[in-house]
């Protein structure tokens, strides 16, 4: 049996490896996917006050750490046994879509785009942001930094700063929202929206224009049939910050509806001895291995996944998007891996929609940003959808609020198994038999990879040039035949 | 070592890492500690967590920047200094522009789009040999030779900032 190894993966925020088992014959005979295990975080936050943690959680992850905030904010809320006050909640909220945007943009642009914009298998030397915006123009590409800046300036103004953020405390946030600042947002908000729908016509004329690639997004070795996870709102509408949490089935039949205090009872964790990630499954199925199927107790929580399990979006435009995608791809549910990327526009412009939305609303200026603490419940639950999939944070303390214990199942986590399930598709679908895979081909199996956005970064940062792919060859007795190095 | 008393340039200093991580916040913790030394007035410390294009609006508009970062080879000895110029990645320039956004793409991502970036960037990265564990300590190997390492680091910028040309080179601390 030889080996393939790509390591670490490309355009993955963090560090992973990717191993390809090929049978004698060149075939693929399996693929695992692995990523590196931080330690002692448990006990990192064990004997702190709980309300320390929504601070430190930021530092989990530099991609998401507003996700981590949020989540961690309502874990919180949860072990005070306290609801924020209605300005609170809303200010929350409308960080949470400026967080929404500056990341969805980052990854359409710079880690989804290359794939179509420039092509799959072009050039490796301009398949990338700067092979993107020499075919769409300069003016787009400083639009992109542009509308991602603001969106992470709206962070930093409403929570402190943008990643290490502090504006979450029990029952509310610690500073409102001036009506100067108001007529600010709205402007941005209105850039925002303009932006999103500019960024969804591209990805019609490129990716939807182009036969191949619908061919490809359709028929190609990237449709997987699981069961799809998102957060909804009381109407079943998609909603990132609060709701309950809903699975639909293959056919998109409600399978559970619950409330995050509830999660245990329909998530469980499963190891695996060759992975330091856990795989999370729906826990009335039970594991029934690497399936698919309406019998498995695999699931997707992607935005993919999150519009699959809704009944719609809560804003017009995104709506009408929603319905289009939908028709185009032949109706709910959609199982085909690459529609994520769709998917993520559409909540783009629902982010922007309801950004503008809350930068409106009359309450988001109000001057009653916490309510009281009289109690410590000692557990609480806190669930958000971040954009790569649903974030639990589940805290236990003592009867002084100090940490106990720390459960998180963060959003990647939850695709672990579907990740690696699309990755073996797609290997198996693109290596063929005697003949070598090329570098076009290994990218294409990245490109099931990195529909997920998955992020396993806890230190983001990385030196100039560090980031690099390798590749190795090796026969049945583990010998490197051939070693191809990029980066 | 000569003292620099004052500069007329822009001049931003960036410590770079997860200061929960182990080793991987000896970016931050030496821009804090620059920030209370013998270095000229008028420089601006700052500390960051992420890269690639991140730093792009923090870097933008200076005439200098410094990135101080936590480097991980296995390859030298805890504590060992290197200093960078982003011209040592051009080898490797479109290679690594093929897989991330990572920094020197965002540069050149920056230039084309017509920001004002830094004309000297300079990196200065230290090795260390834990960054998986969630802690506010460093490793004890790294806690005991900081002091040689800030000092170190301190003389690399006093040297980068008298307009010295620099190469990219590496310091063994003993």
């Amino acid at each position: 049996m030889s080996k393939i190894t790509i390591d670490p993966i490309t355009r993955l925020e963090g560090h992973g490896k990717i191993e390809i088992f090929l049978n004698q014959d060149g075939s693929v005979d399996n693929v695992y996917f692995q990523v590196p295990e931080l330690r002692g975080f448990e006990k990192f936050c064990e004997g702190r006050p709980v309300e320390e943690l929504p601070t430190i959680v930021t530092k989990i992850c530099g991609v998401c750490p507003g996700c981590h905030h949020m989540a961690s904010g309502k874990a919180v809320d949860a072990v005070f046994g306290v609801e924020p006050t209605p300005t609170a909640k809303k200010i929350r909220e409308l960080f949470y879509m400026a967080h929404f945007i500056h990341s969805h943009i980052a990854h359409f642009y710079a880690l989804a785009a290359p794939d179509f914009v420039v092509g799959p298998t072009s050039n490796p030397s301009e398949r990338n942001i700067l092979g993107v915006i020499a075919k769409v123009g300069l003016e787009i590409g400083g639009e992109v930094i542009k509308q991602r800046r603001i969106a992470q300036e709206i962070q930093a103004m409403i929570g402190g700063h943008q990643t290490q953020v502090i504006m979450n405390i029990p029952g509310g946030v610690k500073k409102g929202i001036t009506e100067e600042q108001r007529d600010d947002l709205v402007k941005k908000a209105e850039g925002f929206i303009h932006f999103s729908k500019f960024s969804i016509q591209l990805f019609k004329d490129v990716v939807l224009g182009n036969k191949d690639y619908v061919d490809i997004i359709l028929n190609g070795p990237y449709s997987l049939k699981l069961h799809s996870m998102g957060l909804v709102d009381s109407n079943n509408k998609v909603n990132f910050y609060d709701g309950k949490v809903r699975v639909v089935d293959l056919e998109g039949k409600e399978l559970y509806k619950y409330s995050p205090n509830e999660y245990t009872e329909f998530v469980e964790e499963r190891v695996e001895p060759w992975s330091y990630l856990k795989f999370p499954y729906l826990k009335k199925i039970g594991w029934k291995g690497f399936v698919e199927g309406q019998d498995s107790g695999v699931y997707q929580a992607t935005p993919l996944s999150r519009l699959n399990a809704a009944d719609g979006m809560a804003t017009p435009i995104a709506q009408q998007e929603y319905d289009a995608m939908f028709a185009t791809l032949g109706g709910k549910p959609v199982h085909a891996t690459l529609a994520m990327h769709w998917a993520r526009l559409i909540e783009l412009i629902y982010s922007a929609e309801h950004c503008l939305e809350l930068s409106q609303d009359p309450d988001i200026t109000g001057k009653d940003l916490r309510a009281p603490l009289t109690k410590i419940i000692g557990e609480g639950v806190g669930i958000v959808e971040a954009q790569r999939g649903t974030l639990t944070h589940h805290y236990w303390t003592d009867d002084k609020g100090m940490v106990k214990k720390v459960n998180l199942i963060v959003g990647t986590t939850n695709n672990n198994a579907a990740i690696c399930m699309s990755l073996k598709k797609a290997a198996q679908g693109l290596i063929q038999k005697g003949i070598p895979a090329t570098e076009g081909t290994l990218n294409m199996i990245e490109m099931a990879f990195r529909a997920y956005d998955p992020c396993f970064s806890c230190a983001t940062h990385s030196l100039p040039g560090q980031m690099r792919m390798i590749v190795n060859f090796r026969d049945k007795d583990g010998n490197v035949l051939k070693t191809i190095k990029r980066g | 070592m000569k003292q620099i008393q004052q500069t007329e340039k822009s001049i931003l200093i960036v410590g770079i890492g997860n200061d929960i991580l182990t080793d991987d916040g000896i970016g931050p913790r030496l821009v804090n500690d620059l920030n209370k030394g013998r270095l000229p007035e008028g420089i601006i410390f700052r500390q960051a967590f992420l890269g690639g294009m991140e730093l792009l609006d923090l870097i933008k508009d200076f005439d200098e920047v410094i990135f101080i970062d936590a480097l991980k080879t296995g390859l030298n000895k805890p504590g060992t200094v290197h200093l960078f110029i982003p011209q040592d990645f051009e080898e490797t320039l479109h290679l690594s522009n093929i897989h991330d956004i990572d920094f020197l793409t965002a540069l050149e991502l920056g230039k084309r789009t017509g920001m004002r970036l830094p004309f000297k960037i300079r990196i200065i990265a230290i090795e260390i040999i834990e960054d998986r564990v969630f802690s506010t300590d460093f490793s004890p190997q790294i806690r005991k030779c900081y002091p040689k390492i800030l000092r170190k680091v301190q003389e690399s910028i006093e040297m980068m900032l008298s307009e010295q040309q620099i190469c990219s080179t590496s310091g063994i601390l003993n």
